[in-house]
């Protein structure tokens, strides 16, 4: 399955980037340079929806760890927004669920960040 | 690991670039669907595969070999999958620290985690990394 990335900005200048498909060592590099981009934007905050992520290894896991931990540098955050329990069972099993701050739902994820979804 | 009697065997050759590692995925989705596993242990095995062609990519590229190949080896067993991923990558030697790499060993951390029994061999020219999951009752 192809691998995808719709990037939009909702809500007050958010950064929403909607992945699909599979992100492996392939696909990642695309998905780091459009990461890399957001960030270097400007944007303090981002969220991630992974509703439609087939499959995911830990190419993509480095590549949201990267992008994290540049946004922490200045404070920021990344919101993952992962309905798939197969997906956020990688999360899991690294640990990186206590890393990262996970929504079920897109508006989940915009009310953590006190924004409404569009 | 490599004494219980072969079912089945599916071998797969494919190139040791990141375009292909999809292709193993695809194949092993394939023949671990045919074993009596849960829907967790196919995708733990497709992970599992996955990641450990990775990192083969990653080791060609990172000792420079462009012309290379991974031959993936399965065996359907009665009450497991054997699986054997050999690439002549070169030498695994020591990592150079790069801050840019995040992932660096969370691939192996997933393959210890997913499957049951690992074995990682040094060949003279990359590496054999062999698996096992044992089929569970549904």
């Amino acid at each position: 399955m192809s691998f995808s990335i719709d990037t939009r900005i909702e809500g007050n200048s958010l950064p929403v980037m909607e992945l699909s498909g599979e992100i492996d060592v392939y696909s990642s590099r695309q998905l780091k340079q459009q990461m890399i981009a957001v960030i270097e934007s400007g944007s303090k905050e981002m969220v991630v929806d992974l509703t439609d992520v087939v499959y995911l290894d830990s190419s993509a896991l480095g590549v949201f760890i990267g992008g994290l931990k540049r946004m922490r540098e200045v404070n920021g955050n990344i919101l993952l927004v992962c309905p798939s329990e197969r997906i956020r069972r990688v999360f899991e099993i690294t640990g990186l669920d206590h890393i990262f701050d996970i929504y079920d739902t897109k508006v989940e994820a915009m009310q953590g960040l006190g924004r409404e979804s569009e | 690991m490599e004494t219980e009697e072969c079912v089945a065997c599916v071998d797969l050759r494919i190139p040791c670039k990141p375009e292909y590692v999809g292709v193993a995925r695809l194949a092993i989705l394939g023949v671990a669907s045919r074993m009596k596993f849960n829907y967790d242990d196919v995708e733990d095995v497709r992970l599992a595969v996955g990641e450990t062609c990775t990192t083969s990519v990653d080791w060609a590229q990172r000792n420079g070999r462009t012309d290379t190949v991974i031959t993936l080896r399965s065996e359907i067993r009665p009450d497991s999958l054997y699986i054997e991923i050999i690439d002549d990558a070169g030498p695994r030697g020591e990592r150079a620290a790069d801050p840019d790499d995040e992932q660096d060993g969370l691939g192996t951390l997933l393959v210890t985690l997913l499957v049951d029994e690992v074995t990682v061999s040094a060949l003279d020219s990359g590496t054999s990394v062999r698996m096992v999951k044992y089929a569970r009752e549904r």
